[in-house]
């Protein structure tokens, strides 16, 4: 044991010696923090209550998602690390930072501990603290990267029977679920409400040889289905604002059904030949696409949100 | 009675070398920041409590886990209170131990001879994490299903160990029913067991060396030679 040691352990001593006891010094505070704790708790309980958003929606690509505030910096670490970085922000400093941790008293040793003793590790500290702050609040100031749009009641009630009857055993949507059944989102997204609603009653009549069972639903079932399957093409629903984007900044040129212009190209089907994905990066840069087009891009007129749901609402235009 | 709890149980030797031990005195202000373990243990004990309460009406597979969420919110006897005090409780958990981290960190209490109890104070803040991350899941709701598609997608990036450790918290290669129960039992069996463990040795540890005194300025640098 080395010297200081000793001494510390001494001074230690002394201090007791000199001290309180434990009861009622410290466990009055104790007791009086712990009830100021629970007081907050029953108030944050009963005022805010915890909150539930919509049942869980493996095949909803339109969701944004967001953690609780206090891995968001981890989340906002990410963005700043693209591609195969992305490993170096996701386990590499985490972890790199959980062992110096785990090691922090066999690299800081000596007496001293003072904060204004220890200036490397109080200058540390404060800059740990800094940098999780300021990605924190970055992550919270983030835009987010879908519109956010109110769901239709009838495609929720629509989800919620797709997963009761298990449809997922035979058929995909979003790439997940069984193969007997044809893909719901390349197929049946496409057909006419009143076709599907003629499937779902009796599926022989429209398709015959399907081996898919007569499910005996009700009305308001059958409604709930059309509309859930009718969502499910287009790569995700638009706001009540696409409409009016597209007139702002595309009809000049474009048209859709009888509105627009007729310099560019007719987008009433362009939905039938391209997907969401090809749409959103033509709109952000026609040029990287199609060399020949004369078309300006959006990148820096429109926001990567409306330029997204501008993107939806094109290929909900289907034939 | 007393004679008989005495000589039965040791009561009064335990309580005195819980209670009546001796504790060096911090003046002023910076006595206070003294209750943020005590306070991290208390909000546990919260946790504890309406996990049970919780557990008794929950169901972990993806058919009924929201529905049983629902009905714990709307039909439950004081459901909604429980459920939001376990909700609040995990936030205020994260707060109140990140504060005791930099108390500690900041005072230098990690120092000789508490080397050993700082060791399982960090083991005690990953698990504190580990909890927020399964307990995330549960109710499975669109938030709770994305962000754990974020986070074990994060893992997944993990360099050889990677997937496979996805592969072990998803319970497979999506996720799915095994998903949730998987959490669940990390959450209410694996982490719980653990915690409680690291707890006693981390309390054990506190009350072995002693609560550290608040530190003083060196003046020649040997010591804080003040007390």
């Amino acid at each position: 044991m080395s010297q200081w040691h000793e001494e510390y352990l001494k001074r230690y001593k002394r201090a007791k010696q000199d001290g309180k006891p434990f009861f009622p010094y410290t466990v009055f505070k104790d007791t009086v923090f712990a009830t100021l704790l629970l007081l907050a708790l029953v108030g944050l309980a009963l005022w805010r209550g915890a909150p539930l958003e919509e049942l869980a929606d493996p095949t909803d690509t339109s969701y944004n998602p967001r953690p609780e505030w206090y891995f968001l910096f981890l989340f906002q670490a990410l963005k700043l690390f693209p591609g195969s970085l992305e490993a170096v922000a996701a386990v590499l400093i985490p972890g790199l930072i959980v062992g110096a941790l785990f090691l922090l008293p066999f690299l800081d040793r000596g007496p001293r501990r003072h904060p204004f003793d220890r200036p490397l590790w109080l200058g540390l500290g404060v800059l740990a603290a800094g940098v999780w702050g300021w990605l924190t609040w970055a992550g919270i100031t983030s835009p987010l990267t879908n519109p956010t749009v109110e769901r239709n009641p009838l495609v929720s009630e629509g989800l919620r029977l797709y997963r009761i009857l298990n449809c997922s055993y035979c058929h995909k949507i979003g790439g997940k679920g069984g193969a007997v059944g044809p893909e719901l989102d390349k197929t049946a997204a496409n057909k006419e409400a009143a076709w599907l609603e003629r499937h779902f009653r009796d599926p022989q009549s429209v398709s015959p040889g399907s081996p898919m069972p007569k499910l005996n639903l009700l009305d308001d079932e059958i409604k709930g289905l059309v509309a859930y399957m009718q969502s499910l093409g287009g790569g995700g629903p638009y706001s009540d604002q696409a409409p009016r984007l597209f007139a702002d900044h595309c009809s000049a040129c474009h048209r859709i059904g009888k509105d627009g212009g007729d310099t560019a190209p007719d987008l009433s089907t362009i939905g039938s030949a391209r997907d969401k994905a090809y749409l959103r990066r033509y709109i952000q840069s026609p040029s990287k696409l199609n060399p020949d087009s004369s078309m300006p891009s959006y990148k820096d007129q429109l926001s990567d949100v409306e330029i997204e749901d501008l993107a939806r609402y094109l290929a909900s235009q289907r034939e | 009675m007393r004679e008989w709890l005495k000589s039965r149980t040791g009561f009064e030797a335990i309580w005195k070398a819980l209670f009546e031990r001796a504790i060096p005195e911090a003046k002023g202000p910076v006595a206070w920041l003294y209750v943020l373990g005590s306070a991290s243990l208390f909000v546990f004990i919260v946790q504890f409590t309406t996990g049970c309460l919780l557990a008794m009406s929950y169901a972990p597979t993806p058919d009924h886990a929201y529905d049983s969420v629902r009905f714990i919110s709307d039909q439950v006897l004081a459901g909604r209170l429980v459920r939001g005090l376990h909700h609040w409780g995990a936030t205020f958990m994260v707060v109140l131990v990140a504060l005791h981290f930099s108390r500690v960190y900041f005072m230098g209490a990690y120092k000789f001879p508490r080397e050993a109890t700082w060791i399982t104070g960090v083991c005690l803040l990953l698990l504190v994490l580990g909890f927020s991350f399964t307990g995330y899941l549960l109710p499975w709701d669109q938030k709770a299903y994305w962000a754990t598609a974020v986070g074990t997608n994060i893992a997944a990036q993990a360099p050889v160990i990677g997937p496979s450790v996805a592969a072990v918290l998803k319970g497979g290669e999506e996720m799915g029913a095994a998903t949730l129960t998987r959490f669940y039992a990390f959450h209410v069996l694996v982490l719980p067991a653990l915690t409680a463990l690291l707890i006693a040795c981390h309390l054990f540890l506190v009350i072995w060396h002693g609560i550290t005194e608040p530190p003083a300025r060196e003046e020649d640098g040997a010591g804080d030679r003040r007390l």
